[in-house]
């Protein structure tokens, strides 16, 4: 099983079989690309080391999945499936570090781990205020109150009774 | 990674958020949507929209408040048309339809604004603007250049228009259009309730399925979130809502139809709750419908619950469970046992009785439960269809398995007919059901497939049975004849020559086949069920004529048939008598005709062929008409059996046909291959051994004829027909019932017979080949024996009178009728190419016969006259022919002879007649002339001055 090396963007370099970080699909095309194991590190140059590594975990613990199923627009309720037990723990971490992955995820084209990030970030917001809503997304209200409230008022229906 | 903290744990007081515009300052990565902020990330819109897909609704909503960006992403419409696609209640037509419909009376509008935008355009500037560069695009377009600024405010006020229009639209007349998709009707349900209906009252229109989408979920909502977490089945308040089953059912299939749109995490499990508290419900209805059923209360209880039933997911279980529990089910055994239908514990013989009694039952049984079902399930619920289906395979199906195999173990033939005989009482049986008021209108179509179904795991074995069946039997018949044959072979000797007409006899013949193979070999029973009468009898005697035939019906065109046959049966006498009045009087030379009086109808076709029989008596021992026609029968009775599966669509309807293709490939075969070739081979064979030194029996009579050449001129007759024969039955039976396709070429049934038909062109040209042979033996035969020396010489013997009488020889007379009542046979029974070769080479060779005939006869001048007119005799017969190319031979040969009129005296002119080597068009050379004329009585007297003359004329030409 070749090896290659992953150099971090705080210049971590990594070693990792071909096949794990192949997970990426990302890192996959560029190695068939080149065509052939390089010898230098591979930069990846929006990743730092310890969300790297994090990354890297994944992926060795999902290293034999099966590809997902090509059909992107299939039922989105497929998509949907709840998180498993091992992911759940390891997605067991600060926001900081769960945005740090997703960004990572989506960066590395990692449509798995991007999904069970999206979906513990749904978890998370769940039953949120708007508020806390927007404290998460980190994003600014960009309503008057009588906005809000319109929106409020136009969504009743799906407030929990 | 260190980081075990839980969401939970984490600090609520967050960094501020990041100002927006320093992403731009951000080096741009390799993905340019990809922005990584420290010390905090922010997630790119993408990403948060992937979030929302997996947020509740009720998060969603609140997502929408938190700014303005996540309402955009929150309120899309596509978001929410996929949740009321996923519950089944979006109309895309619909929302077209509504779309265009704002968008035309958006265009009226944008077209009225334009309007009266120009007017006041032109009253304010007049005349003096400039010529409008497109006045008619005024009318439909808006002129974006011209009014730019202005347009801007309009389209603004139009497209709020339109929205108002579209408000209107849905606000005020959402029931005037009839409804696209049909909606459940309800009945017993209190559809004052709203929520009862609410699915069926979504509507479909772009830019508003939220709206639509929230009136669902308002209404089904807390029920569904209500009823999955319910400990059990009595506490869901849907239950404690709605106290009538029909309610409940409505709101639980409502509620399994909103569970489709309910996306967000966990939707698995609350949907797979949902599912058993529904079967739970449905259960415990079924047992209540299943109680009816008991007591035979159809119709309170029974209706009552297989409504509830229907209301809650269609009624497949009331269905199943009705189906299920028919008493005929369990109690076949009441309707009869297969076994019944044979008569006797080892034989075949078989009662289609039993059977017939089965179905009738069957027939009664299930018209009976038809009502009931029309009793119990409102008319828009099918359930005859799965009821029959299930009669079709349980009770069917089972009845006729068993009695297939073991007809088939007893006995084939039997077999055979019992599949038949089985397939035309289940259909039957399928046409006297009478559809429920539930059916489809393709009821018939229904009932076909189940037909289909049930004979499914038969017609393989039966359409194999078939054809081997076929195959076997024909091979049979055909080794019967042909031992019989032999073993008569030498008491046979005696032939019969006929000189009727033979053309009229064969189109006589192929015209009354022709109407008995339109006809029904197999009496299809038609109600009330009668007795079957399948086939004919069978193994048959073999019998030279009188064929026994199953056709009962015999065409009233009958009459009209030619009248001048004497031994046409008429259709109506039909005692035994027909075998006094119908069989010929030729007698039959081995005396073989034995009437069977038990087998009374026959038919002209039978006689005709009798009658022809008697004709053709001459060529019994090559092969027989009979045995081809007895065939041909058997083969269109084993197709109108396999025909009745090619009705079947589909699969076994194309297997059917090939099966039935082959049964033809295999009849040519047999009758051809086997039975005509090797007919054909033996006469041939017979005429190659012809020696005409041998026999003398036609020594004295007027008429000579050489035997196995008529034999075999009758042979080409007779195969001829059956040639006709065949192509008369592939027409009708194949071509005429779509068994097969006479376009294409590469169809191995109309390959086999262009071989068949290649065959016997081949059998017919070498047998003629051979026959020329034969008969021109016969002819110098004839010559040898009858030509008197004195004939052409008549001064040789002393008898010095004159010839008594003027005209051809005795010789000249034999050999012209011998060739004569040759070549008329073959007239009408070969091709014309055929006959014209065959009449070219018969000139030929009688022509060379002649020469080689005259070039050992003297002549002398007296002779002459004989040998003149002899000639002249010939070459009349040969003008007879038709043929140019043979008349000039025989011209050529009349003006030769004319030397030996030529006086000893003028031996000048006799050389100039011998050398002129253009005088017989190059017929005769110099030298054959020469030959010729040495024949003369005189030749020994006049040779030197002929000569000298002639050798002398020649130099000089030179």
């Amino acid at each position: 099983m070749s090896q290659i090396t992953l150099l971090s963007s705080d210049n971590v370099e990594m070693k990792v079989d071909k096949e794990v970080a192949e997970r990426s699909i990302l890192i996959k095309n560029m190695l068939e690309d080149v065509g052939e194991t390089p010898d230098q590190a591979i930069p990846i140059p929006n990743v730092n080391e310890g969300v790297l590594r994090k990354v890297i975990e994944w992926c060795e613990h999902h290293r034999n999945d099966p590809p997902p199923p090509a059909d992107e627009d299939s039922d989105s309720r497929k998509k949907s499936t709840d998180i498993e037990e091992w992911d759940q723990k390891f997605m067991q971490v600060d926001q900081e570090m769960l945005f740090e992955i997703i960004l990572a995820a989506n960066y590395l084209d990692i449509k798995p781990l991007l999904d069970v990030g999206c979906k513990t970030v749904a978890n998370m917001i769940k039953g949120k205020s708007p508020e806390e809503i927007r404290k998460t997304f980190n994003i600014q209200n960009d309503f008057t109150p009588e906005e809000e409230d319109q929106i409020r008022r136009e969504n009743e229906w799906a407030e929990d009774r | 990674m260190d980081n075990n903290q839980r969401f939970s744990d984490r600090p609520t007081s967050l960094p501020p958020p990041f100002p927006g515009q320093n992403r731009m300052s951000l080096p741009v990565s390799l993905h340019s949507t990809k922005l990584v902020v420290r010390p905090l990330p922010s997630l790119p819109v993408e990403i948060i929209a992937t979030i929302l897909d997996y947020v509740p609704v009720s998060t969603l909503m609140r997502c929408a408040r938190a700014s303005k960006k996540l309402k955009e992403m929150a309120y899309d419409d596509s978001r929410w048309v996929n949740k009321l696609v996923a519950m089944g209640v979006w109309n895309e037509g619909e929302a077209r339809r509504r779309f265009e419909d704002a968008l035309k009376k958006k265009r009226i509008a944008q077209a009225k604004l334009a309007e009266e935008e120009r007017r006041r355009r032109a009253a304010s500037i007049g005349a003096s603007v400039e010529p409008r560069k497109s006045i008619g695009m005024g009318d439909t377009l808006f002129d974006v250049n011209e009014h730019e600024a202005k347009a801007n405010g309009s389209i603004a006020a139009v497209a709020k228009l339109a929205q108002d229009v579209e408000l209107m639209n849905l606000s005020t007349q959402p029931d005037s259009r009839v409804p696209v998709r049909e909606k459940p009707k309800l009945v017993g349900v209190d559809t004052s309730d709203p929520t009862l209906t609410v699915l069926s009252d979504v509507r479909s229109a772009r830019g508003f399925a939220r709206q639509e989408y929230g009136r669902v979920y308002a209404a089904l909502w807390p029920y569904y979130i209500d009823l999955v977490s319910a400990r059990n089945h009595a506490d869901p308040v849907v239950f404690r809502r709605y106290r009538q089953p029909e309610d409940q059912a409505v709101m639980l299939r409502q509620l399994g139809v909103f569970s489709e749109s309910d996306s967000s995490l966990g939707w698995a499990e609350r949907s797979s709750r949902l599912n058993s508290m529904s079967s739970i419900f449905e259960n415990a209805v079924l047992r209540e419908f299943e109680g009816g059923y008991e007591e035979s209360d159809y119709d309170e209880r029974m209706k009552r619950y297989a409504n509830v039933l229907i209301l809650l997911n269609g009624g497949q279980g009331a269905i199943d469970l009705f189906v299920a529990k028919h008493y005929l089910m369990f109690e076949r055994e009441r309707l009869g046992n297969p076994m019944d239908c044979f008569t006797n514990l080892h034989s075949a013989d078989l009662s289609m009785e039993p059977a017939r009694q089965f179905f009738a039952q069957l027939s009664e049984a299930v018209n009976e439960q038809s009502s009931i079902i029309d009793r119990i399930f409102p008319p828009d619920v099918d359930v005859m269809i799965p009821f029959l289906e299930r009669i079709g395979e349980d009770v069917i199906g089972e009845y006729i398995s068993p009695l297939l195999e073991e007809c088939h173990d007893r006995d084939i033939e039997s077999y055979l007919k019992c599949v038949t005989d089985i397939y035309f009482s289940v259909v039957q049986f399928s046409k006297s059901i009478r559809p429920a008021k539930g059916s489809e209108k393709n009821f018939t179509e229904e009932i076909t497939k189940i037909v289909v179904r049930i004979f499914e795991p038969h017609y393989d074995t039966y359409l194999q049975e078939e054809l081997d069946h076929f195959r076997r039997l024909c091979e049979e018949e055909v080794e019967t004849w042909e031992k019989k044959i032999t073993d008569e072979y030498t008491a046979t000797e005696s032939f019969y020559l006929s000189n009727i007409n033979r053309q009229a006899d064969k189109i006589d013949f192929l015209a009354s086949f022709k109407k008995v193979i339109l006809m029904p070999v197999n009496a299809i029973p038609l109600p009330p069920m009668k007795q079957i009468n399948l086939g004919f009898p069978l193994p048959l005697p073999m019998n030279p004529f009188m064929r026994p035939k199953p056709v009962v019906t015999a065409p009233p065109s009958i009459t009209d048939a030619p009248a001048d046959n004497p031994y046409e049966i008429t259709p109506d006498v039909t005692d035994t008598q027909v075998h006094d009045n119908g069989a010929p009087p030729t007698p039959m030379s081995d005396g073989r005709v034995t009437p069977q009086p038990q087998t009374a109808p026959t038919t002209e076709l039978a006689a005709k062929a009798a009658i022809l029989n008697t004709r053709m008596e001459g060529i019994r021992t090559l092969f027989s008409i009979e045995l081809a026609l007895d065939l041909v029968h058997k083969a269109k009775a084993a197709l109108e059996r396999a025909g009745c599966f090619v009705r079947f669509q589909g699969r076994i309807g194309e297997e059917a046909k090939e099966q039935c293709e082959q049964i033809f490939i295999c009849l040519i075969n047999i009758l051809g291959q086997r039975h005509v070739k090797s007919g054909f081979d033996k006469a041939v064979n017979h005429l190659s051994q012809y020696n005409p030194r041998e026999l003398s029996t036609a020594e004295e009579d007027e008429q000579v004829i050489v035997k196995p050449l008529v034999q075999f001129m009758e042979l080409v007759n007779v195969g001829d027909l059956i040639q006709q024969m065949l192509d008369v039955f592939y027409e009708q039976e194949l071509v005429a019932h779509k068994l097969t396709d006479k376009n294409d070429f590469l169809n191995p049934a109309i390959k086999e017979k262009k071989r068949f038909e290649q065959m016997l062109d081949e059998r017919v040209a070498a047998g003629l080949n051979t026959g020329i042979d034969v008969l021109i033996k016969e002819v110098d035969y004839v010559f040898a024996k009858t030509q008197k020396p004195t004939d052409y010489n008549p001064g040789i013997v002393g008898d010095l009178g004159f010839p008594t009488d003027v005209g051809p020889s005795d010789a000249a007379r034999k050999v012209v009728s011998l060739v004569a009542s040759h070549t008329k046979l073959l007239v009408g029974s070969t091709d014309k190419n055929v006959l014209d070769v065959f009449n070219q080479e018969v000139g030929m060779r009688l022509w060379s016969s002649i020469c080689k005939h005259l070039k050992i006869q003297r002549i002398s001048i007296d002779g002459a006259i004989v040998l003149i007119s002899d000639i002249n005799h010939y070459t009349q017969f040969i003008i007879k022919l038709r043929n140019s190319g043979l008349t000039q031979y025989y011209n050529a040969l009349r003006e030769l002879v004319q030397i030996y009129l030529i006086d000893p005296q003028h031996a000048k002119q006799m050389a100039a007649v011998i050398a002129d080597g253009t005088r017989f068009k190059g017929i005769f050379t110099v030298e054959e002339v020469y030959e010729f004329v040495t024949r003369r009585s005189d030749w020994y007297q006049i040779k030197k001055d002929v000569e000298k003359a002639m050798y002398g004329f020649g130099c000089s030409v030179m």
